[in-house]
């Protein structure tokens, strides 16, 4: 071990302690907590976020609380390995009001865009080790960035809210051709309520307006030196101007206690247009469906079928843009042991088949088993629904 | 448009109508509910969970975000016990009168002392540890006295008009409950000493009332699962030193006491199941549910 690679383990072990001599709950209401997710990958997907072999998944150190009676905040900072290095990156710094009339709420600084189902929640709740394609190929896994929100939650009997976002769309894109600002602007509507006592329902239209036209790369035919074509950033793979998100989660349990039993369907679709302007009316889109079944109150068992179907620009030699029309399927089995709220271990095993244009999707994994602990310190937030 | 403009004068009508009628009362747990019907009959109440729900492990539902953003009060437990669902409630539900630290949000835990509190250091390995103590409050009548003498407080100042009122019916509760408190532990006399099997800490302030012993608990930790290897110790411990009932929740999982009680000398055992609170929301709810309590246990352990 490198002594730079040994100090900074040291002071991520530092950080993770830190939780447990703090205690949970301040009398102020501030608190401070810790997630180590960690893993082993047989073979990285196409996509992925987590290398082959041991890694560290996305693991967090966060602190909130309110400040005074009208606000509240939160601060994260996020860490991970990527190709062996270990990455840290601010995830959250906002603050939010909590005391607006008429059931109005806005929120300023860095945070998760609230489109889509799973972009706002945190990837160590996750039902599966890694986030659906959808995510990971047009949102960067998860999409945080600098801006502002306001939402409107409305006074009827069923869940209604409506909000508009706008961010600096840097994280999202990171390297832009040409770009406005703000660069990224969002829409998005949630609704749902219980059916009876067992079941329960979201439901969720988001749209993306996104300012910021991705940087074309040139066309590498066959040159496997490049790894996945991926650089460091933490953005989308396949962007375009519009996104179009919908959402849908179903959820089961008898007498409406999870704990004990529990079935949940998610299902999401996204649509990307505008993907260049040279490329008419091409699209991305994508598609996941996944289904989990809380047999016993430890254990989980989940299955979830991933659909990503993209039209990718490429600059080839005379200076011609050509879009790379591929598709990547992706199957995923898991079974997780979940003692209590503070631990998870997950066994999970993937599939992936590509097929269309050959150095779109160069890496498939024909089937990866993948082994993910999570470990909670100190508080532990609320998570949604 | 014209759809869209139409859609939301409706919903601003109906706005207006919810805010021009009854007072609204979100209760985390349904003894809080039947506590507030006690004291305020009036009051539109909601209950959050029933009897058949495990309060520490509610989802933060939309339905229960569109109740929470309607409240114009609402009382949990505290202590931790809503840790994973209410503050993402109420931070959905956008509504500012029932914020921590508001007038609109009342916690009960706040009233009394808690037993079991917990100053250690927590590990992911420690279970579900509320460092506050114990959140179920709900099975010690005394403690429901004062959470009672606290919560018309908090009505009463909410309520103004309706101050007397309120305050004339707590005292009626109050009566009531110090009336049957003998009655219940004259009852209950046989009980003491008493060596009982139960599941997670649902029940301990009702063990410390009545004078009973717990001896064992299925679960390994706090809210962990009832474990193969665990409930194999149990087994070995009751053989060494019986015990003279499994006492355990409704909303719990049967099979891990069921289990046990199949086991060589262990089944003359009786299975005792309890609703962990009360099983429907009206004025009388309280007392009538921690009479059956006594009357169960009095019954099957004799």
């Amino acid at each position: 071990m490198k002594p730079q690679r040994f100090a900074k383990t040291v002071s991520i072990a530092a950080i993770f302690s830190l939780p447990l001599t703090v205690q949970a709950a301040t009398p102020t209401g501030w608190e401070i907590g810790a997630v180590l997710d960690a893993g082993i990958t047989s073979e990285k997907l196409e996509l992925g976020a987590r290398d082959k072999k041991l890694q560290l998944g996305h693991s967090d150190v966060l602190i909130r609380g309110p400040l005074g009676d009208a606000f509240s905040a939160e601060a994260s900072i996020a860490f991970h390995t990527e190709d062996g290095d270990l990455e840290h990156h601010v995830e959250n710094a906002w603050i939010q009001t909590r005391t607006l009339p008429a059931g109005l709420q806005a929120r300023a600084g860095r945070f998760a865009s609230q489109i889509g189902y799973l972009n706002e929640q945190h990837p160590h709740a996750d039902d599966f080790v890694e986030r659906p394609l959808l995510y990971r190929g047009f949102l960067g896994g998860h999409w945080y960035d600098d801006g502002v929100r306001l939402n409107w939650t409305a006074p009827t009997p069923f869940y209604l809210q409506f909000g508009v976002e706008a961010f600096s769309g840097k994280q999202l894109i990171e390297d832009a051709e040409t770009a406005s600002s703000p660069g990224a602007r969002t829409l998005t509507m949630k609704t749902g309520a219980d059916i009876n006592d067992n079941n329960s329902w979201q439901f969720g239209v988001s749209y993306l307006n996104n300012r910021r036209q991705a940087e074309v790369h040139e066309h590498e035919e066959d040159d496997h030196d490049h790894g996945h074509g991926h650089d460091h950033a933490h953005g989308a793979e396949f962007s375009g101007k519009h996104f179009w998100m919908t959402d849908l989660v179903y959820k089961w349990a008898p007498d409406g206690n999870p704990k004990n039993q529990q079935v949940r369907f998610m299902l999401e679709h996204a649509q990307v247009s505008g993907i260049h302007p040279e490329s008419g009316s091409l699209k991305h889109a994508g598609t996941s469906l996944g289904t989990v079944w809380r047999f016993h109150p430890s254990w989980e068992v989940g299955a979830r079928t991933d659909w990503l179907k993209v039209n990718k620009p490429e600059e080839h030699d005379d200076d011609d843009i050509e879009f790379g029309n591929a598709r990547l399927r992706e199957h995923a089995l898991m079974l997780a042991y979940k003692p209590n709220h503070y631990q998870t271990y997950r066994l999970q095993v993937s599939q992936q088949k590509a097929s269309g244009a050959s150095d779109v999707f160069d890496h498939p994994a024909d089937t990866s088993v993948q082994f993910q602990v999570v470990f909670g310190f100190g508080a532990h937030g609320a998570h949604s629904f | 448009m014209r759809i869209v403009s139409k859609l939301l004068a409706t919903v601003c009508l109906y706005a207006l109508a919810q805010s021009a009628q009854a007072f609204n009362v979100f209760a985390c747990e349904p003894e809080w509910a039947a506590l507030t019907k006690a004291l305020y009959p009036q009051a539109q109440v909601f209950s959050a969970t029933t009897h058949m729900q495990d309060p520490h492990h509610i989802e933060a539902r939309p339905s229960l975000i569109a109740r929470l953003r309607q409240a114009d009060l609402a009382i949990c437990t505290g202590a931790s016990l809503e840790a994973g669902w209410l503050p993402m409630l109420q931070q959905k539900s956008a509504n500012a009168k029932v914020q921590n630290g508001q007038a609109g949000m009342f916690y009960a835990a706040d009233a009394v002392t808690l037993i079991d509190q917990y100053s250690g250091t927590i590990t992911p390995f420690s279970g579900d540890v509320h460092p506050e103590g114990n959140p179920h409050i709900h099975l010690d009548p005394q403690r429901l006295l004062q959470v009672a003498a606290a919560l018309q407080q908090r009505l009463r100042a909410l309520n103004p008009d309706a101050s007397d009122e309120i305050f004339e019916n707590y005292t009626r509760f109050e009566q009531d409950l110090k009336t049957k408190i003998p009655l219940w532990e004259a009852r209950a006399n046989l009980l003491k000493g008493k060596r009982v099997v139960t599941q997670h800490s649902s029940f301990d302030y009702l063990w410390q009332w009545l004078q009973l012993q717990k001896i064992a608990d299925l679960e390994p930790k706090p809210g962990m699962a009832p474990t193969p290897g665990h409930l194999e110790r149990t087994r070995q411990e009751l053989q060494q030193s019986s015990a003279d009932a499994i006492v355990i929740a409704q909303h719990h999982d049967k099979r891990p006491a069921q289990w046990l009680l199949r086991q060589d000398d262990l089944h003359t055992m009786p299975l005792v199941v309890l609703a962990g609170t009360v099983t429907e929301v009206s004025p009388d709810a309280l007392i009538l549910w921690l009479e059956s309590l006594v009357a169960s246990l009095a019954e099957q352990l004799d």
